[in-house]
């Protein structure tokens, strides 16, 4: 049983109040509200257009807010949480022509590696091997960071956000462009990986099946917040529907797991 | 040749200068920011004209403050205008031109230095540009690698280095008045029109037979000097203006490495 976040007591991770955003003329997020208890994935979700990139941009100081309030571990500078946040953004955003490998990528992250390019490749793996152990991307430090498939990518942005302990992380459509197997193994290594260092986890989808599965509470946004909840309970049809406008039918699969489409 | 003053001189500064644009470029082109360097060169004209028409004897000074100036331009009205970069940029680059040149053409006895700007000119270098340039090597070099880290978490993704506590404002301006002040000296040697050659053939060539950023920042800094010193000095022995000798030059490496990288990777899959 999940209690309500307000309800749970302690410093949230994130706590965001009457939060107000305008892009132009657009108000993008009017009155948003909402809390990441330290130690759950709490998943954002909503229809293209309903402010969930704006929402994620806001609590990185990304973007500029109108009005309201955004603590991160209780501070309102944002900029004194970032050491405690991990960001793995989407793939789409990356410098393709860029040729930075992966090795020289994790290396920039980690205290230990930050001289790397004085430093042999073989000192530099040495020292990043406790930290991609159980991550499966030891075969990919000669590659290009930006060459990388979807499903490799993401466990390498995954690997970079884990170098400095953070304890926020915060996912922004994690499985654009990867294939179903490699979405749930993705979701899998994220459970892994939250349970291991008690993270918390801003996830950010249109995944609604992988969300259902994997979040332990739920907000559905369409500029303001229309429904939250346990997943079971907002993932029904009238709750998605108040979200995305059109009728999202769940069925339950014959392998026992609801799934939502 | 060695024995020349102005030989001498143009050796120094392309010593200093050429590997700092190959360094440079590695990052210009990863960028995609060769047009800027072409506005900033551009933009030079105006400071040339502004620098005689004020009494300047050498207009290197006016010529490397408006360069700044326009390139602080370039990127104060990307942020606060919703005007597109190419088209601020375009705007800027034929606005100098024009500037420059009615005013060049309107002072007397100045119409000539439209040429030799635009077009280089080695005898143009004196002791203070070399001094300049030996200081910008020194401080950007030390500085890129200080910075090497935080650049190229930019270059990837700009919100992902916000993330890792990288100051990204404050360094894509410095990048953008370092990248501005090489500009403005190389264009001694190479001239307005070929200026930006140096910042990205040496590390699109270094690219080709790099698989990661350190092979190809030590490569193009290698072909940047190869071009460079080894333009100049055929350019004396063909009597010819050092600028085009020194881009054909890099050229001529480029399709080198194009065509050793072609034949490397037609020779892995033969034998794999």
């Amino acid at each position: 049983m999940h209690l309500h976040p307000i309800a749970n007591p302690g410093t949230p991770a994130v706590e965001v109040r009457d939060l107000h955003v305008t892009l132009g003329n657009h108000a993008v997020l009017r009155g948003v509200n909402m809390r990441v208890p330290a130690g759950e994935v709490v998943a954002l979700i909503g229809p293209n257009g309903s402010g969930k990139t704006t929402l994620l941009r806001s609590l990185l100081g990304l973007q500029k807010i109108s009005s309201g309030e955004i603590r991160l571990f209780g501070h309102k500078d944002i900029r004194t949480a970032l050491p405690k946040i991990g960001y793995v953004p989407q793939r789409i955003n990356l410098e393709s022509s860029f040729i930075l490998s992966v090795r020289e990528f994790l290396a920039m992250r980690a205290k230990a590696t930050r001289a790397w390019f004085w430093e042999s490749h073989s000192e530099v793996d040495v020292r990043l091997a406790a930290s991609l152990i159980g991550l499966g991307i030891e075969s990919l430090l000669d590659r290009p960071v930006a060459q990388l498939s979807g499903g490799q990518l993401q466990r390498v942005l995954i690997a970079f956000s884990l170098l400095r302990q953070p304890e926020l992380l915060l996912l922004d459509e994690p499985t654009a462009g990867v294939d179903t197997p490699g979405e749930q193994s993705f979701y899998e290594l994220i459970a892994q990986i939250q349970a291991r260092h008690h993270l918390s986890v801003v996830l950010v989808s249109h995944d609604l099946s992988m969300v259902y599965k994997h979040a332990s509470w739920v907000y559905a946004l369409n500029g303001v917040i229309c429904c939250e909840g346990p997943a079971d309970q907002v993932m029904n049809a009238e709750s998605l529907k108040e979200a995305y406008g059109i009728h999202v039918s769940t069925y339950h699969h014959h392998h026992g797991e609801d799934h939502v489409h | 040749m060695f024995t020349e003053p102005f030989m001498q001189r143009a050796f120094l500064a392309a010593l200093f200068l050429a590997p700092l644009c190959s360094l440079l470029g590695v990052f210009v082109t990863a960028r995609r920011m060769a047009f800027f360097s072409d506005t900033v060169s551009h933009a030079a004209l105006a400071g040339v004209a502004l620098g005689f028409w004020l009494g300047f004897g050498n207009p290197t000074l006016p010529l490397v403050v408006v360069s700044c100036l326009i390139a602080v331009a370039v990127y104060w009205l990307k942020e606060n205008t919703e005007l597109l970069t190419d088209t601020i940029m375009a705007l800027l680059l034929s606005g100098s031109v024009a500037f420059g040149i009615i005013l060049l053409t309107a002072l007397k006895g100045k119409q000539g230095e439209i040429q030799r700007y635009l077009f280089g000119d080695v005898l143009a270098i004196g002791w203070p540009e070399v001094w300049l340039s030996a200081v910008l090597f020194f401080v950007v070099g030390a500085g890129i690698f200080i910075f090497l880290n935080g650049l190229s978490l930019i270059t990837l993704q700009q919100e992902l280095a916000h993330v890792c506590g990288i100051p990204v404002r404050a360094l894509n301006y410095a990048f953008v008045i370092v990248l501005t002040l090489a500009v403005t000296l190389t264009l001694r040697l190479l001239g307005i029109i070929l200026v930006t050659s140096l910042l990205v053939i040496p590390p699109a060539a270094a690219r080709s037979l790099s698989r990661n950023l350190r092979q190809q920042i030590v490569l193009s800094i290698c072909f940047g000097l190869v071009a460079g010193i080894g333009g100049i000095a055929l350019s004396y022995q063909v009597d010819m203006p050092s600028g085009p000798v020194i881009v054909l030059t890099s050229i001529i490496l480029f399709a080198a490495s194009i065509t050793v990288s072609k034949l490397s990777k037609r020779a892995l899959s033969a034998s794999a």
